[in-house]
């Protein structure tokens, strides 16, 4: 924030420590929620504007470029061609929803797409759908990047197109219901893609909320023993980055002398909205599971350090932030670390391969899995 | 201007590449500072020309030896905010002690921690409850350094009921002198533990910190022991509801009240019965009538939303002489004592309670306020900053004679329209050690960004400096350069005693003199 002042002050100019600041923020949100405490101000959004401004001016980053282009060839930032894209679900007996109708749309992200170690993820929670009778299709290969990691490096034109595609593409098929396993998408679909004021005709759910609903419905009974202490990382997309943008349009003015008003009030994103429940509700009704929980959850969590094109550009310091996270994991005395992204879950495996904690990492699907 | 020749490599040899900075950017987020714009006239003070992060102490040592043997001046500060944090002028050097974050020991049985200077408050209540015990926070926040406000600036909370304040709750302190040399205070001095401030060994306690500190003008402190008190609540404190909007389940050791009273002789009077019935573990002004009908709103658009629907109503009155009491014990008996003692003075002082704040959820809003000490953020909240005038530590009437001053004061510069109009009684503080000491500040909140605001905003805080010497009331909180030039000579000429122990202490002046004194002085004074 002083930075992005001090820049607009012309008190400072661009120099590689100031880009190498501007980039090394996982835009994770706890800063936004933390100065909302005394503050009318959404500090968040002044990191995204300072981001584009610097895309803007050419203060781009050489791993996010090639993130920008792997996005330009082949709709996906993780350098992969796009005619793999498909590829985690084949031998799947799963509707091809560009050939066939399907009530729910399966929008696996870049990461499942093309993650091998986390296929199995994407296909036991394909499994899992299947089992509660739901009617599920995926893209295939002709899914496309969500756009959201774009945004949060600055691409603002890559991500109005992509953003536009989804929108357009999902509200033209038969589609009500996009479900997706991957926070990260989830929270651009929520918290980003109202910025570009295209009416969304179709709901959008993440995937714990979707089989927590699934297990309130009965249609999965998760009876199975799983006798584990795990404790519970709120990926930062599915907690305080999936509330969803709040519009507004005002002006600012003062009353009693000095005291600065919105009008029309604003009303202020404060993480308090994100999806912390149907995560916990779905271990919890898992028998023999107990959550514990960390000392830093839900709006307060701390990022698991792959955020922001972090992990792609300052990889130690994604390591150093996940490594953070792991410890204080540990320090719950919980056996298992949990989540419900494939990035958390990408961050957190190469953060315990390099430093050897002793703590097991599932995603929450496969617990669920190995419930039922 | 650069750190000339090899004195940055010396340095950077001192605490390691990665603690070490000359980036414009990475300065520029010191010389942000609040109030800055009453200096400087925008956000920014004077940007050092280097940032250090020492890690202990020997570093610490290192780094002033390098300075005075190179001549450079350094200023040394932890969490702090305010001008007088940053460096005063071209040519300084900045040590941040962040890393500098441990709380050494909490001595149980004897109550009392031993803290490096970046523990915030926070982190050593959180510890200290858990042991049944609780430090005193200054009214700037849970998030501001323990050690700063003990060692070297002015510190109240309104735990000071009970708690005492920061000056005396200090115990032994590790202080590397402004020419290198580590002096050891207190029982520290003669090798027997941190447990007490002045002895046995050396006390220094006046010249290290006198009323208000040397505000990094005398070396830089590392270490010190800090008195804890009793916590009657439970180890951990849960927190529920939405911020800004947390509250904390009251426990069953507390009772929470907002007070009211028919005058301000009549609050002055009660809060001298309180004192001597040493009852109360939180008491005072921690939310001033104008900001009540903050308490219960999430932004500055319900704040005056709110303020509207009370004021049309005329609720606003039942706020007038208001102060805050908590109770609290650790036997029936004695809560029971301190609840008929505080119903006595309520009746023989005209007091009462103000029902309209007798809503749990806002009681539990304003216990989690006042333990945790966040009332702070409502005065950024408002008009984007505030400042602060009066408050000097005094008497409590001396204290109430400030507070009835600071409205009268202030009453020309809301009219105007200068800064926000909040009734005109924001006197926050209270009295401390039983009543044997108060303190109430007058708080203004403005526009920083807005000329005029700022402009009455100075001219505010100039006429209150100002009238505190004709009206004898001791010397204001609201600290400004060269004030020990201004307030000394109506004040047992303190400035010339500061200025002797400056130049025996720092004979090379490298520690920052700026916010303390200048080694000479100046022309015409």
């Amino acid at each position: 924030m002083i930075a992005a002042l001090a820049l607009l002050d012309g008190r400072i100019d661009y120099t590689d420590k100031l880009v190498e600041i501007v980039y090394q923020c996982q835009m994770g949100g706890a800063c936004d929620v933390s100065c909302k405490v005394n503050r009318d101000l959404d500090p968040l959004e002044v990191m995204l504007e300072l981001r584009a401004k610097c895309v803007e001016d050419g203060q781009v980053l050489p791993a996010h470029m090639v993130m920008i282009e792997s996005l330009r060839s082949d709709d996906n930032v993780l350098g992969e061609l796009k005619a793999e894209r498909g590829k985690w679900a084949e031998d799947l007996d799963v509707k091809d929803i560009t050939k066939e109708k399907a009530d729910v749309l399966y929008f696996a992200g870049c990461r499942y797409s093309f993650d091998q170690d986390l296929w199995k993820i994407a296909r036991d929670t394909i499994a899992l759908l299947k089992m509660a009778g739901v009617d599920v299709g995926i893209s295939g290969k002709e899914e496309a990047c969500c756009g959201g990691r774009a945004f949060e490096i600055g691409y603002r034109g890559e991500f109005t197109k992509y953003a536009e595609h989804s929108i357009e593409t999902w509200n033209a098929s038969d589609v009500r219901t996009v479900v997706t396993s991957c926070s990260d998408c989830y929270g651009a679909f929520k918290f980003h893609y109202p910025r570009i004021g295209k009416k969304m005709n179709f709901e959008v759910l993440h995937i714990t909320e979707y089989l927590d609903r699934l297990i309130k419905e009965g249609r999965l009974k998760p009876t199975k023993k799983v006798p584990l202490q795990v404790t519970y990382h709120d990926p930062c997309h599915l907690g305080r980055l999936s509330e969803p943008y709040i519009p507004w349009e005002g002006v600012e003015r003062k009353v009693l002398g000095q005291v600065v008003i919105k009008d029309p009030p604003k009303e202020y994103r404060r993480g308090t909205n994100g999806i912390y429940e149907p995560p916990r509700d779905l271990l919890r009704s898992i028998h023999g599971l107990e959550l514990v929980e960390m000392e830093r959850i839900k709006e307060y969590a701390w990022c698991c350090g792959a955020g922001g094109g972090v992990k792609e550009a300052y990889p130690e310091f994604a390591q150093w932030t996940a490594d953070e996270r792991i410890e204080e994991a540990k320090a719950t005395g919980a056996e298992a670390l949990v989540t419900a992204c494939p990035w958390c879950e990408r961050s957190f495996r190469d953060a315990l391969e390099h430093n050897g904690a002793k703590i097991k990492l599932y995603d929450i699907v496969e617990l669920l899995l190995e419930a039922l | 201007m650069a750190l000339r020749g090899n004195v940055y490599r010396i340095l950077e040899d001192i605490v390691g590449p990665q603690n070490i900075s000359e980036e414009p950017v990475i300065l520029d987020t010191y010389a942000f500072q609040w109030l800055a714009e009453t200096i400087s006239g925008t956000k920014f003070c004077t940007r050092p020309e280097a940032v250090l992060l020492p890690g202990n102490v020997e570093e610490v040592q290192a780094i002033i030896k390098a300075c005075n043997r190179y001549g450079i001046r350094y200023k040394a500060f932890s969490t702090g905010w305010g001008p007088w944090n940053t460096v005063g002028g071209e040519g300084v050097i900045q040590l941040d002690l962040r890393r500098m974050n441990r709380i050494l020991e909490i001595d149980e049985k004897n109550m009392y921690a031993v803290v490096e200077p970046y523990v915030i408050g926070s982190q050593l209540q959180v510890e200290a409850m858990r042991k049944g015990l609780n430090c005193h926070l200054i009214g700037a926040g849970a998030n501001t350094s323990i050690l700063a406000s003990a060692t070297s600036m002015a510190g109240y909370g309104l735990t000071g009921i009970f708690t005492g304040y920061s000056n005396c709750n200090v115990l032994a302190v590790e202080w590397v002198l402004p020419d290198g040399e580590i002096l050891r205070l207190g029982s520290l001095g003669s090798g027997a533990g941190w447990f007490g401030g002045d002895g046995p060994g050396p006390s220094l306690r006046g010249v290290m910190r006198g009323m208000i500190g040397a505000l990094g003008g005398l070396g830089v402190f590392t270490k010190c022991g800090i008195k804890l008190y009793p916590w009657y609540g439970p180890p951990t404190t849960p927190i529920e509801g939405i911020h800004p909007l947390n509250g904390m389940p009251i426990p069953e050791s507390f009772r929470v009240y907002s007070l009211t009273f028919p005058s301000w002789e009549a609050l002055a009077d009660a809060v001298y019965r309180i004192g001597e019935a040493e009852i109360g573990y939180v008491m005072g002004r921690a939310l001033p009538p104008g900001l009540i009908p903050a308490l219960n709103v999430g932004s500055a658009t319900e704040y005056a939303q709110m303020l509207q629907l009370v004021s049309t109503e005329g609720m606003m009155d039942e706020f007038k002489y208001a102060i805050q009491i908590f109770l609290g014990a650790n036997s029936d008996r004695e809560l029971e004592y301190q609840e008929r003692a505080l119903e006595e003075i309520l009746s023989e002082t005209g007091g009462k309670i103000i029902l309209m704040l007798e809503e749990q959820s806002v009681k539990n809003i304003l216990f989690r306020h006042l333990i945790k000490s966040e009332g702070i953020s409502r005065v950024f909240q408002l008009a984007g900053t505030f400042a602060t005038s009066l408050g000097a530590g005094t008497s409590w009437d001396a204290a109430v004679a400030s507070g009835k001053l600071g409205e009268q004061l202030k009453r020309k510069y809301i009219e105007r329209g200068a800064i926000a109009d909040d009734g005109g009684d924001l006197a926050w503080g209270g009295a401390y050690q039983h009543g044997r000491f108060g303190h109430l500040e007058e708080i203004i909140m403005y526009d920083f960004q807005d000329a005029d605001s700022l402009k009455g905003a100075d001219e505010y805080i100039e006429e209150s400096a100002q009238a505190t010497i004709e009206k004898s009331l001791g010397q204001p909180i609201s600290i400004v350069r060269g004030m020990a030039e201004h307030f000394g000579p109506t004040s047992c000429d303190y400035h010339i005693w500061m200025r002797r122990i400056k130049k025996a202490f720092d004979p090379n002046i490298t520690a920052d003199p700026s916010f303390y004194i200048e080694p000479e002085q100046p022309p015409g004074k």
